[in-house]
């Protein structure tokens, strides 16, 4: 990057990094590249004085918390430490750096880590936020509606999900504050379970089990693909060649494919 | 801004003189009420009309307008929009969904004008846990940008915008805040709202003395004066002001207020932000604005 050059905007940003997570802020003080600062944007951000980074101390923790309400049940699984940790990672600086979704990108940060709760948590965090475009009926390319997203899990994930969610009560976390450690139970792990993830229009949020041939469907959709591919994928799951165009009619029938 | 936009647009001088003078007004945000003991609008304007002239409403579209809010709009008394989610510098921050709401909420408060913190509202994209408030990045890259975002505002929503100069515990940068916000104003050809509080906050984390850069401060633009409490808190060391807006009003804010009434000469407004004060605790800071300013 060029030394003279200034951003307002990435100055903004290594700012809000900083204030997150004081490793970044040494390193933003130190000798060692940090790629996306030039040296006057850094020249800059080094004239702060590093205790005026710290004026509020509760920054950090008021963040953890709105987490928390999106991922009660990844964090009884994995501890609050873990969704500190998160403001340290690249997939944090990410949401500062590129306009992102704190919630969807620790989402996809805690990937696995806390299997399929995590998982199911970061669905529902996406379909909250989705946005569905109108139907393009000039477009041949079908996908599932952003409203929905179709997942594989261990089995019983949903009912763990439940129970520990009900154990949390209202306030998460308190519960969790309070308990200080995991949840002795640990969350499913083997066989599978078939969940959709829905928002519905006066924005509650269902989620519900569906057949293994329609949730993989339906997850394989998630992106934007050609019918001949769903139909391809329709038959990988179990469908006869003559039945998938019918098939395919009746899911965009029912909403659940939308041409994009 | 395009050559037809900048002649359709009368000069700000001109468009100056249909702004009404709105008086001593009191600042409200949504749920600010919620808390037992703190001041109704309603009751402060019943009670001593002349200390709440207009309501502030601070908006963040994603909440809307509260009954209090709701029940002054009604009331058909005069309110100002002070917007507490937009990135000015940014355009991706200027969605149709925004916009579409802000014009909704400002067809309720039918405000005098638009106003708000230029500065860093929020983090990523507008999202829960991502809001908070930093200053501008004091450098002239910075001017364009935020001079932008203030016409595009303006022409979106027919309203004056006044960018005011937000709270910060540190600032980065080497202009000047009242150099900085001098150059926005003349690049956006708008007015400004000077928060004497926030102000004093800069001074003194840049080791000012209080009335430094008044010399050269676009007094003529000034539309809006902010009078806030807030307190002095220490971190290893680090001396910081708490925008609380809290009971006290510190002595710094009142030498910034007193010199900045004195050369506002298109002065049209004057907040007193102590949202969630109860009113008897609140009323000196009223009582002193008013003796300050004077009589219209």
């Amino acid at each position: 990057m060029t030394d003279d050059r200034l951003d307002p905007r990435r100055v903004h940003h290594a700012m809000v990094a900083m204030l997150f997570d004081p490793e970044y802020a040494t390193r933003v003080r130190g000798d060692a590249a940090v790629a996306e600062l030039s040296e006057r944007e850094r020249t800059l951000l080094r004239g702060v004085d590093a205790r005026a980074l710290a004026t509020d101390p509760y920054r950090r923790a008021r963040a953890v918390t709105v987490l928390l309400e999106e991922y009660p049940v990844t964090a009884a699984v994995l501890g609050i430490a873990a969704f500190e940790r998160f403001f340290a990672t690249e997939a944090f600086r990410g949401v500062v750096f590129g306009r992102g979704s704190m919630a969807l990108a620790f989402g996809g940060w805690i990937g696995e880590r806390a299997h399929g709760v995590g998982r199911l948590e970061a669905a529902v965090a996406h379909v909250r936020r989705s946005i569905d475009d109108a139907p393009r009926a000039d477009q041949a390319s079908l996908r599932c509606p952003p409203r929905m997203r179709a997942l594989v899990v261990s089995a019983g994930t949903l009912a763990y999900h439940g129970r520990v969610r009900h154990l949390l009560g209202t306030d998460p976390a308190a519960t969790l504050a309070r308990a200080n450690a995991r949840r002795a139970e640990r969350p499913p792990q083997r066989g599978a379970e078939y969940l959709i993830v829905e928002r519905r229009d006066d924005g509650s949020i269902d989620v519900g089990t569906g057949s293994e041939p329609l949730v993989r469907l339906l997850a394989f959709a998630q992106h934007p693909r050609s019918r001949e591919a769903l139909a391809e994928d329709a038959v990988r799951h179990g469908a006869t060649p003559d039945e998938t165009g019918e098939l395919l009619d009746d899911l965009i029938t029912q909403d659940l494919l939308v041409r994009c | 801004m395009s050559a037809v936009q900048l002649a359709s647009m009368p000069a700000f001088a001109q468009r100056l003189r249909t702004l009404p003078r709105l008086g001593i007004g009191v600042s409200t945000e949504y749920g600010a009420r919620k808390a037992k003991g703190v001041l109704d609008p309603g009751a402060l304007r019943r009670e001593h009309p002349e200390l709440a002239q207009f309501l502030e409403v601070g908006v963040e579209v994603e909440r809307g307008l509260d009954d209090d809010a709701r029940a002054w709009a009604k009331d058909g008394a005069p309110t100002t929009y002070h917007f507490l989610d937009v990135n000015l510098d940014e355009p991706e921050d200027f969605d149709a969904r925004w916009l579409d709401r802000v014009r909704e909420i400002a067809a309720i408060l039918r405000p005098a004008w638009m106003c708000g913190d230029a500065g860093l509202w929020h983090f990523g994209n507008r999202d829960r846990g991502q809001m908070l408030l930093l200053p501008p990045i004091l450098e002239r890259e910075s001017i364009a940008p935020m001079a932008a975002g203030i016409v595009r505002l303006r022409e979106a929503t027919g309203l004056e915008v006044l960018p005011e100069n937000p709270p910060g515990a540190a600032f980065v940068g080497r202009m000047h805040l009242l150099e900085f916000f001098a150059a926005v104003a003349e690049q956006a050809d708008t007015g400004l709202l000077l928060d004497c509080a926030h102000l004093a906050m800069f001074q003194r984390a840049r080791g000012h003395a209080m009335l430094d850069g008044f010399d050269d401060a676009p007094w003529d633009r000034v539309v809006e004066l902010h009078v806030a409490g807030g307190s002095v808190h220490d971190v290893q060391g680090y001396a910081f002001v708490e925008d609380d807006h809290g009971p006290e009003v510190l002595a710094d804010t009142w030498t910034i207020f007193e010199a900045a009434i004195g050369r506002a000469s298109n002065l049209r407004a004057v907040v007193v932000e102590c949202e969630r004060n109860p009113i008897d605790v609140v009323l000196p800071i009223f009582s002193r604005v008013a003796r300050t300013w004077g009589p219209a």
